[in-house]
C-alpha cells in the first residue's frame, strides 16, 4: 500500500532502525506520514516497537521477583569468593593426588613394553646376518657393522653424542 | 549505570582499590551492576534462578580476573563479556528448547484478557497477558544464543551498537544483522498472538 510519500517496502526497513533510534528526523517524518495511510505497515510498526518493550516489561518483572535474593547479591558473591579463594589454598585431597593414579599406569605400561632382555643395549643392532658397510644418517649416530670370518666387527661412530 | 551516571567513585578507582586489598570497593562494583546484570542474565537464560546464578558467578569471576583488566576501557563492557559467556554456557547446560513453557509463576490466578490491539507497556499490562509473555518466551528461547544476547543486550540494556560489538567480539555488522533477524522473529510471534 501508498502512503504519504514512501512505498510500504522502504517503509519496512526503516521502521527498525526508528526502533532503535537511529533515524534521522526527516526520514522519521516521512515514516510517520506513510504509517498514518497504511494499517499493514502501522501494525507492523506498533509490532517492532513492542517488541522492546514487552521485553524490558518482561525482564522487569522477574527482576522484582528476585528482589530480594538480588539484594543479598554481595552476600552471595563474598561467599563464592571466599569458597574459591580456600579452594585455590587448599586443593581438596582429591586433586592433591591426582597425579598418582597416572603415575601408576605409566609405570604399567612401561614394565608391559620394555624389552625384556638385560643383556641387550638399545643402540645394538638386534642381528649381524646382513652385512650393511655404510649407514649414513642425518642423526647424530652412525654405525658401520660388517660380519667378520670369524668374529662380526662392529665400528661406531657417534657425533655429538654421548655413548 | 555506570559512576558518570551515578555521580559516585569512577569504576576505575574501585578497581583499583579493590586490587590494593579493599573488597569494600567490589562490593560497590557489585552494587552498581547487579541489576543490570541481572536483566540481561534472565533476558538470555529464560529464568531467575539461573540467572542470579549466572550474575553471582560472574562476579566472582571477574574478581579473580580483574588483574587483567585494561585500565581506560569500560568495567561493564568488560564485565559484560564474562556474564554474556557465562549465561551462554548456562543456557546451554540447561538445554531448554522452544517448548520449554514460559516460566507462570508469577501470574496470578485471577488475570483476565488484556485490552485488545494494544501491547503491554507495563508489568501489569503483561501480568494480564499470559499468553503473550508464553509466546514472547517461546520466540526467545528459540532464537540462536548470540542472537538472544544481541536483543538482550539492545532492547534490555540500551547498549549502543559498538558496545555490544565488544561485549560479543564481533563486528557492527554482525551485531546489526542479529539484531533486525532476533528483532523480526520476535515481532512475528507478537504479530502472531496478536492476530490468532
Amino acid at each position: 500500500m501508498e502512503g504519504a510519500t514512501m512505498d510500504c517496502r522502504t517503509a519496512l526497513e526503516k521502521m527498525a532502525r526508528n526502533a532503535d533510534g537511529l533515524l534521522p528526523r526527516e526520514a522519521e517524518a516521512e515514516l510517520s506520514g506513510h504509517l498514518a495511510g497504511c494499517p499493514a505497515c502501522a501494525a507492523e510498526d506498533a509490532a517492532i516497537s513492542a517488541t522492546g518493550a514487552v521485553l524490558r516489561v518482561l525482564t522487569g518483572i522477574r527482576a522484582r521477583r528476585e528482589a530480594p535474593a538480588l539484594d543479598a547479591m554481595w552476600t552471595r558473591v563474598r561467599a563464592g569468593i571466599e569458597e574459591s579463594g580456600e579452594a585455590r589454598l587448599h586443593p581438596s585431597w582429591i586433586a592433591r593426588w591426582a597425579w598418582i593414579p597416572a603415575a601408576v599406569a605409566l609405570a604399567i605400561l612401561a614394565l608391559l613394553f620394555y624389552p625384556a632382555g638385560t643383556d641387550r643395549s638399545p643402540f645394538h643392532p638386534s642381528t649381524f646376518d646382513v652385512a650393511v658397510e655404510d649407514v649414513e644418517s642425518e642423526a647424530a649416530t652412525v654405525a658401520l657393522v660388517d660380519k667378520g670370518e670369524d668374529l662380526p666387527r662392529v665400528i661406531w661412530i657417534i657425533e655429538d653424542a654421548k655413548t | 549505570m555506570n559512576e558518570r551516571e551515578t555521580g559516585g567513585v569512577p569504576d576505575d578507582a574501585l578497581i583499583r582499590t579493590t586490587l590494593a586489598g579493599d573488597d569494600g570497593a567490589f562490593a560497590e562494583l557489585v552494587e552498581r551492576y547487579k541489576g543490570r546484570a541481572f536483566a540481561v542474565a534472565v533476558g538470555i537464560v529464560g529464568n531467575g534462578d539461573d540467572a542470579l546464578d549466572v550474575v553471582q558467578d560472574s562476579f566472582i569471576k571477574a574478581y579473580y580476573k580483574l588483574k587483567e583488566f585494561r585500565f581506560g576501557s569500560n568495567f561493564y563492557t568488560w564485565f559484560y563479556r564474562l556474564l554474556v559467556n557465562q549465561a551462554i554456557d548456562r543456557w546451554r547446560k540447561s538445554a531448554r528448547s522452544a517448548e520449554v513453557p514460559f516460566d507462570e509463576s508469577w501470574l496470578s490466578e485471577d488475570a483476565s484478557p488484556p485490552d485488545a490491539f494494544a501491547y503491554p507497556q507495563t508489568p501489569e499490562d503483561l501480568l494480564r497477558d499470559r499468553e503473550l509473555g508464553d509466546a514472547l518466551q517461546r520466540a526467545l528461547d528459540a532464537l540462536p544464543e548470540y542472537h538472544r544476547a544481541v536483543i538482550v543486550l539492545r532492547e534490555v540494556d540500551g547498549m549502543a551498537y559498538d558496545e555490544i560489538a565488544k561485549v560479543l567480539g564481533c563486528s557492527v555488522g554482525t551485531v546489526m544483522s542479529r539484531l533486525h533477524y532476533a528483532r523480526a522473529k520476535l515481532k512475528e510471534s507478537l504479530k502472531a498472538h496478536r492476530e490468532g
